[in-house]
């Protein structure tokens, strides 16, 4: 890799953070490239520690991170090329939005005009125009959510640090705020997101870091993921008439590992080793009058990835 | 739609008799206190008086092991009443830290964490919240004051003998009695004062405050007015006062004992006012 | 970089002075501050009502201060009411074997307590009207015992411990943190914040402590002062107010950093500042009242309201000279800032366990 690249990227090598005896994350090693990358896992999988960890707000126990070259306990460079949306919903006391972006902007160096003006636009891009000038501590959850992810973008950042920033939010809101994530991958930025709402990122994400008790499990484009789990059994979901002799007939066959029932008893779910094999067998099947009404399957998506990677129990939706 | 209604069923099992239902609350914080080093080793700090009073009443009643050692005894060393007074002096400075280090701790959290409405939407009532939480309070001390000062005067009379024990009695009454009010008036300051301020670590700023601040102001006043009424302001030199008359002893504090009791008594009252005010099952948000 | 750091410090202590000047939280340290100020005013308002009532009584029974002080012990009663006419008060106590008189007399500025056993002056109290030299005194052991250990130390407490700790428990320092600004670059402008607000409130209330104090003494008295020592006295009280705010300020400070409950290395400080006056010379060095005291223009006396036990217990040092404790002072500070600041840049935020 070059250093060229290096710097375009955000390098976490053998990342480990304990709390004391807890575990926050072990053993990370990431190299995330700009877009859109979302950070999902089960609550105390390690995804806010890492994002603080990426940020500075922690230090690791073991390991270094570098933010686009820079590292986090130089926050005077990192914070002109990065932004961190933290998950707390807390405020400095008596301020108003636009208060609270422009005071913090002007440490930033800016002047007086300037900080006006981006604070301004900031708070546009969220719409929260109306609001901007009422006190913080009147605002509901989404308006919350909207005034931190302006703070955030308000010095146009490289690096975009979210933590669970589509909470709270209506679907409107939301679906104006991926947009803005959209906007800012697509202008070559890093837009880092975490979630534990898998749907939600399933949609928007270029790539996704899965987490689990503080170990990455899996990384990559959620494709690109799917395919290197070659000893990840694929799920598919058939509905037909007759469906316990179709689960003994499928069951016959050498890859398929496990068939389960539908409580209707009119479908089956068939988990296969080589799903190439098991749809061409299925044709034969059908042939035999077993009355297939559909076929499709069921893992092609972060949550069943994620049931497989890391236990049913621990998976989130 | 999930309808539950048909197995649904309340709970049938034995309640907590609701007059000591209130000693829940103690034995959670309790568990949550000693948890705290600095806590344990303070608690273990506050005995090392009661300890060497032990070694004096030993030695008092047993001078010929100084003589043994060559040391004369001369009439000083004796156990007057003066002795279990300064032993709660000396253990009340022990305690205000104490309070002020457990006190902000019990009502502050349950107030910033809206944590009020779950305890009160319960069959338990706004009493018995405050003598809940009081009693962790009121136990804690009284472990470092009355019950060490009794098991002196227990001491005392074993060596001293039953003649000395029956002249005495009252000894062990002033001791509870006295303790128990300090105790009372100490535990209803710091509760008032972390449900007013609600930090609670300014809260416990401000239990030292009272004590420390309250006696330098009431110092200042006597000194620039000439009068003694400042004294009042100093809540260590109104319960000394108290204290030297339940231990029949001279008092120098210069203000009377009425005027004490008076104070003690509107010190409670606007604790106990401070807290029905705040200690309630809703929230006020602004 | 220098002046982008300094541009730095003024943002932040922009943002500070609105939770250290103008919060409701902080409205007790105006009290503190003030509480003086009303001890002195209603001292100084009582003192010019005695005058006034003094005056009154000298107009109804007129007589001169050197009647009153030819009077001497053994005169009879007869011979005191001959030479200065009635009293404005008197009181009479009889007991089987002697009768008491006593006789009160005013020369519109002292009082005169004429005590009198079987018609014969036996005592001769005389109570002046404050004089500055003993008003100054009693300051000066107001200003040493209560407001320096207690006031600007609660004061102090307050406002520096909240400063860091108080944004951790509010869950929001992270967005300083989350600032292009070095950590120590913060803790200065938050430290420079306390300082203004502390320093400005505090000296104000010295100031007008002063004030008070100096407003039943007539303006000549006071001219008379002022140029002598006064203004040196007033400047002097003012420089050691705000030398008590760097000094304790940056302990705060660094305890609000240090220590999740500041209010345990707080009990200590000022444990071991109350026990100053009982240290040995080596150890009462290692203080910051010791060199405020030594700063402070006049000497207090020591305490009067100290037990018997006590007072044998007091030990003195040389106080150092003016220069030594201003060095001293800010050699504190600085070292104690220079910790906070190295902690500040290790510091994490993890407010759940806060």
């Amino acid at each position: 890799m070059s250093n060229g690249q290096v710097s375009d990227r955000i390098v976490l090598d053998n990342v480990s953070r304990f709390y004391g005896e807890v575990l926050g994350v072990n053993r990370v090693t990431l190299s995330v490239p700009p877009g859109i990358t979302s950070l999902v896992g089960p609550n105390g999988s390690g995804k806010t520690t890492l994002m603080n960890l990426i940020t500075g707000l922690v230090r690791p126990t073991r390991g270094s991170i570098q933010v686009l070259g820079i590292s986090p306990s130089d926050p005077e460079k990192l914070f002109r090329v990065c932004a961190y949306a933290t998950q707390f919903d807390s405020f400095p006391r008596g301020m108003t939005g636009f208060q609270f972006i422009y005071s913090y902007l002007r440490l930033s160096g800016m002047s007086h005009d300037d900080c006006q003006r981006t604070t301004a636009f900031a708070i546009g891009r969220v719409n929260l125009g109306d609001a901007a000038h009422r006190k913080i501590a009147g605002y509901s959850k989404g308006m919350r959510q909207r005034i931190k992810l302006a703070q955030a973008i308000a010095h146009d950042p490289r690096v975009l640090v979210l933590d669970e920033p589509l909470n709270g939010l209506d679907p409107l809101v939301r679906a104006e705020t991926i947009a803005l994530f959209r906007e800012f991958a697509a202008e070559g930025r890093h837009v880092i997101v975490s979630s534990h709402i898998l749907h939600e990122v399933d949609t928007i994400s270029d790539q996704v870091i899965l987490l689990s008790n503080g170990y990455v499990v899996a990384e990559g484009q959620i494709r690109g993921v799917r395919e290197e789990m070659s000893e990840h059994p694929m799920q598919v979901i058939i509905r037909c008439t007759r469906a316990s002799v179709l689960a003994s007939r499928v069951f016959e066959q050498d890859h398929v590992v496990e068939v389960r029932l539908h409580a209707d008893g009119g479908g089956l779910l068939v988990k296969t080793r080589d799903a190439d094999r098991f749809y061409r067998a299925l044709n034969h099947l059908a042939l035999d009058g077993v009355g297939i009404e559909s076929v499709a399957p069921a893992d092609d998506n972060v949550n069943s990835l994620y049931e497989y990677l890391i236990g049913g129990e621990e998976s989130t939706r | 739609m999930a309808v539950y209604k048909r197995t649904y069923a309340a709970y049938e099992g034995s309640l907590t008799p609701t007059w000591s239902r209130f000693l829940i609350l103690p034995r959670y914080s309790f568990a949550r206190l000693w948890q705290s080093k600095f806590l344990v080793m303070f608690f273990m700090a506050c005995f090392f008086y009661p300890l060497g009073c032990v070694g004096y009443i030993y030695l008092a009643n047993n001078l010929s092991v100084l003589s043994s050692f060559g040391i004369p005894v001369g009439n000083f060393i004796k156990v007057e009443p003066s002795l279990f007074l300064y032993f709660c002096w000396v253990q009340a400075a022990f305690t205000y830290l104490l309070t002020a280090f457990v006190g902000p701790s019990l009502v502050s959290p349950d107030l910033v964490n809206g944590a009020m409405p779950l305890y009160l939407c319960r069959p338990f009532s706004r009493a018995e919240y405050i003598a809940g939480k009081m009693s962790v309070l009121v136990f804690l001390l009284s472990l470092v004051t009355w019950v060490p000062g009794l098991i002196l005067f227990a001491i005392q009379g074993s060596l001293a003998g039953w003649e000395w024990t029956k002249a005495n009695y009252w000894i062990a009454g002033s001791l509870f009695v006295g303790l128990m009010v300090w105790i009372v008036m100490l535990s209803l300051l710091a509760l008032a004062l972390s449900a007013w301020i609600k930090w609670k670590i300014a809260a416990g700023g401000l239990v030292l405050g009272v004590f420390f601040a309250g006696a330098g102001f009431g110092t200042a006043l006597n000194n620039v007015m000439r009068t003694q009424y400042g004294t009042l302001l100093n809540l260590t030199e109104v319960m000394f006062t108290v204290w030297s008359k339940l231990f029949r002893w001279p008092s120098d504090t210069g203000i009377s004992v009425e005027a004490s009791w008076i104070c003690i008594g509107v010190v409670c009252a606007i604790c106990l006012w401070l807290l029905i005010r705040r200690v309630r099952p809703f929230e006020v948000v602004k | 970089m220098i002046s982008q750091w300094l541009s730095q410090i003024g943002l932040v202590i922009r943002l500070e002075m609105r939770k250290t000047f103008f919060s409701r939280r902080g409205l007790w340290v105006y009290l503190l501050a003030l509480a003086p100020v009303l001890i002195f005013l209603g001292h100084s308002l009582s003192e010019i009502s005695n005058r006034k009532e003094r005056q009154a009584m000298n107009a109804a029974h007129p007589v001169s201060t050197e009647t009153l002080r030819s009077i001497q012990r053994g005169a009879t009663l007869e011979e005191v009411v001959e030479k200065v006419g009635q009293p404005f008060a008197k009181m009479e106590f009889h007991r089987p074997r002697a009768s008491f008189d006593i006789y009160q007399y005013t020369d519109g500025e002292s009082v005169y307590v004429f005590g009198f056993q079987n018609d014969r002056l036996e005592n001769i109290d005389r109570r002046d009207r404050d004089t500055i030299p003993k008003d100054s005194l009693i300051f000066a052991s107001v200003f040493q015992f209560f407001y320096l250990r207690l006031a600007i130390f609660f004061g102090c407490v307050g406002v520096f411990t909240n400063l860091f700790r108080g944004e951790m428990l509010d869950k929001s320092l992270h967005f300083y943190l989350l600032t292009p600004i070095r950590r120590e670059i913060l803790t200065v402008g938050k430290f420079l914040a306390g300082l203004i607000a502390t320093v400005t409130i505090f000296c104000t209330s010295t100031f007008l402590q002063l004030a008070a104090l100096s407003l039943h003494f007539t303006g000549s008295e006071i001219s008379e002062y002022l140029a002598g020592p006064g203004w040196g006295h007033v400047a002097s009280y003012l420089g050691v107010t705000a030398a008590a705010c760097l000094g304790y300020g940056s302990i705060f400070l660094a305890a609000g950093l240090l220590f999740k409950n500041p209010i345990i290395p707080a009990a200590t400080v000022l444990v071991w500042e109350g026990m100053n006056m009982f240290l040995p010379a080596a150890l009462k060095k290692v203080s910051v009242i010791f060199y405020l005291q030594s700063l402070s223009p006049v000497v207090a006396p020591p305490d009067a309201t100290l037990p018997a036990f006590q007072r044998l217990l007091l030990t003195s040092a040389e106080p150092v000279s003016g220069a030594w404790a201003v060095l001293g002072l800010i050699t504190l500070t600085v070292v104690v800032l220079a910790v906070a600041a190295r902690k500040a840049r290790k510091l994490e935020i993890n407010y759940s366990t806060d």
